[in-house]
């Protein structure tokens, strides 16, 4: 009862001094709208980035050469061959989904078609890649299958915006396209064409090649050795324990040492990425918390002008029977709910800015529910603080002293 | 109200003290008072005589440095601060020579907070205000705030305030010091009708024989010290 009237009486010394009170609030205004802008963005962020992993299966890793430990190789008995993939293959049956030989060398090619032109980045891929990377969507005739992977056919899975450029016309399958694979000039047959869904990276980044997808047996041929094995292994067991795993099985068929070959998993590089961002989030997020403590003292330092005004008031609510607790209650109150207003403003300042931020990137804001709970809570939380000083200054007010103050 | 006493107050030999770094003053020595329910009383003294340090015992507001102060029968020294506050919350109301009432208040809420103090449900206060506020003749005016009414009208907010939760006392510290000689019958009319229909015991401090003429008994005061204690006999 005596809280419901306290709210209303606080509101209403608020509203007595608008302007001192907009003035206090504007501390915590800003202090509450950097913190949100500033955990927003990060988070947004790290939704987007998680996002563009999300693209591609669980369990997605390579094996390599650990290039750090290894001054020589000897390129047939260290790099990995055909017979390393069937070796991996058979060992982990159950785990591996996905496994093929790796070509990150110097792949792109400069096709013609007529007087157009346009330089394409190949890829090899093994059969129904993908269901594995979901950034390729063919949207017309196929992925390369197993038939091309066993039988090295020289077809070809295009961007659609490669086809748009060389040919004008999205629906290319059938058509030939002259490149050249390592130094042997192909006519390749379009078997498919595919689009990639808009990413941040797209937005950011300006790409000179199309990636293109051939067999990977043709790009590498049957003699192949890479440095590189691509793996998308089960995505209901450990991704790190599996690494391990198939680590230790081909260093013991490589009979390699220890550090010789190493692995990068995604889900590694995604908790890398995460931790980066998040420990950046905080440490921004707590400089801008410093702005916070300077309107929580503000808020202290406003109250006690507004208990020293009051002086009389409070002499006599006291002999009219204010206890000492509803002096202090009401004090509280007001320091609480003016930094509250002031957290709600900062919060929706705070969004509005985040969002103006990110949409600068196209990328919508994340904003988490729990940062508005938080943001009240928390508020109320610095008025609480640093009202209980002015607070329990006016409680502790003797009546007669209170009632005789001019 | 305990039925095997009259007496409402009753002070032993009360004493108080300002204590001011080496410097004591006595403002009250050896006072022996008592005062029965219904009286209608007038406490007189120059300024400095005591009467105002008297007033604020009375109310709870201060406590004595020695003798004994018994309200009611209670024992007012044998108490913490919080309890004062709910006694002088639900024995006494307060009239102050400056009003006291809060400022950009309306009159209503002035009246209710005592009430809330008092935690009286919210309807009960609203009736409870509305009803005051007529009986003092400002049925008209809840809304107003302090500074929207004149000095009678604000002493009369105050009376209502004072009448809030039904105190057995009314204290009055100068209640027509602020106020023409209209509004000060005013005032006092409305004491006595609160005395003698309502069965307040009202005591006022005042400096005005004019106001002391209007009670039955006149406390006066000089330094401290009670120097007359006088009943009118044609009175009662």
């Amino acid at each position: 009862m005596l809280f419901l009237e306290n709210i209303k009486l606080a509101l209403s010394a608020i509203r007595a001094n608008k302007m001192r009170s907009f003035l206090t609030m504007l501390g915590i205004i800003i202090g509450i709208s950097s913190v949100i802008t500033i955990t927003s963005i990060g988070a947004s962020a790290q939704a987007m980035i998680n996002k563009q992993f999300e693209s591609l299966e669980g369990g997605y890793m390579v094996l390599m050469i650990n290039w750090r430990n290894t001054e020589s190789i000897d390129y047939y008995a260290d790099l990995f061959s055909w017979d390393d993939i069937e070796a991996l293959k058979n060992r982990f049956p159950s785990y591996i989904r996905y496994i093929e030989l790796m070509n990150l060398g110097n792949s792109s090619t400069t096709t013609k078609v007529g007087r157009l032109e346009a330089t394409l980045s190949l890829y090899g891929a093994g059969a129904d890649y993908n269901k594995f990377d979901k950034s390729i969507q063919i949207i017309h005739g196929r992925m390369i299958n197993q038939g091309d992977v066993d039988a090295g056919r020289e077809n070809i899975v295009i961007d659609v915006r490669a086809a748009r450029q060389l040919f004008n016309k999205e629906n290319v399958v059938g058509a030939t396209l002259p490149a050249t694979i390592y130094g042997d000039e192909k006519d390749l047959t379009i078997v498919g064409v595919y689009e990639t869904p808009p990413s941040i990276f797209s937005g950011l980044m300006v790409e000179t090649s199309y990636t293109c997808y051939v067999p990977i047996s043709l790009m590498l041929g049957s003699d192949a050795r890479s440095a590189y094995i691509e793996i998308f292994a089960s995505d209901k067991d450990d991704p790190i324990v599996q690494a391990e795993a198939f680590l230790s099985y081909i260093t013991k068929v490589k009979n390699k040492p220890a550090d010789f070959y190493m692995y990068q998993s995604a889900d590694e590089q995604i908790s890398q990425v995460n931790t980066v961002l998040g420990t950046l989030s905080i440490a921004l997020g707590a400089i801008a918390a410093i702005s916070l403590l300077v309107g929580g003292i503000g808020i202290m330092n406003i109250m006690l002008v507004s208990v020293t005004e009051r002086t009389r008031e409070i002499g006599i609510r006291k002999s009219l029977g204010a206890r000492t607790k509803d002096i202090l209650t009401q004090f509280l109150i007001e320091a609480m709910i003016l930094s509250s207003i002031g957290g709600i403003i900062g919060m929706a300042l705070g969004m509005s800015l985040a969002g103006l931020g990110m949409s600068a990137f196209g990328i919508g804001v994340v904003i988490q529910p729990i940062v508005i709970v938080v943001t009240v809570i928390f508020s109320a939380g610095v008025g609480m603080f640093f009202g209980i000083f002015p607070a329990r200054k006016a409680a502790k007010l003797d009546p007669i002293e209170a009632l005789r103050y001019e | 109200m305990n039925p095997e006493t009259t007496e409402i107050i009753k002070l032993q030999n009360l004493d108080k003290t300002y204590r001011n770094g080496n410097i004591s003053v006595a403002a009250l020595k050896k006072v022996n008072i008592t005062i029965n329910y219904g009286e209608f009383v007038a406490i007189m003294g120059a300024s400095g005589s005591g009467k105002s340090t008297l007033m604020n015992i009375l109310g709870c507001l201060d406590r004595p440095t020695g003798g004994d102060y018994f309200l009611e029968g209670i024992d007012i020294k044998e108490k913490t601060d919080d309890q004062l506050s709910f006694i002088r919350n639900q024995k006494i109301g307060f009239v102050f020579q400056s009003f006291n009432l809060i400022p950009r208040t309306s009159a209503f809420k002035n009246v209710e907070l005592p009430m809330i103090y008092g935690k009286i449900p919210a309807r009960d206060r609203k009736d409870r205000a509305v009803a005051l506020l007529e009986s003092v003749g400002l049925g008209d005016r809840y809304e107003h705030m302090p500074n929207e009414l004149s000095g009678g009208q604000k002493q009369r907010v105050a009376i209502a305030r004072a009448l809030a939760n039904e105190p057995t006392i009314i204290l009055a510290d100068e209640p027509t010091g602020n106020l023409d000689s209209v509004s000060s019958i005013e005032i006092l009319e409305i004491f006595t009708k609160l005395n003698r229909d309502n069965g307040n015991t009202v005591i006022i401090v005042t400096h005005e024989p004019d106001i002391a003429k209007c009670t039955d008994r006149t406390i006066t005061f000089k330094d401290g010290i009670v120097v007359e204690d006088a009943r009118r006999e044609e009175a009662v």
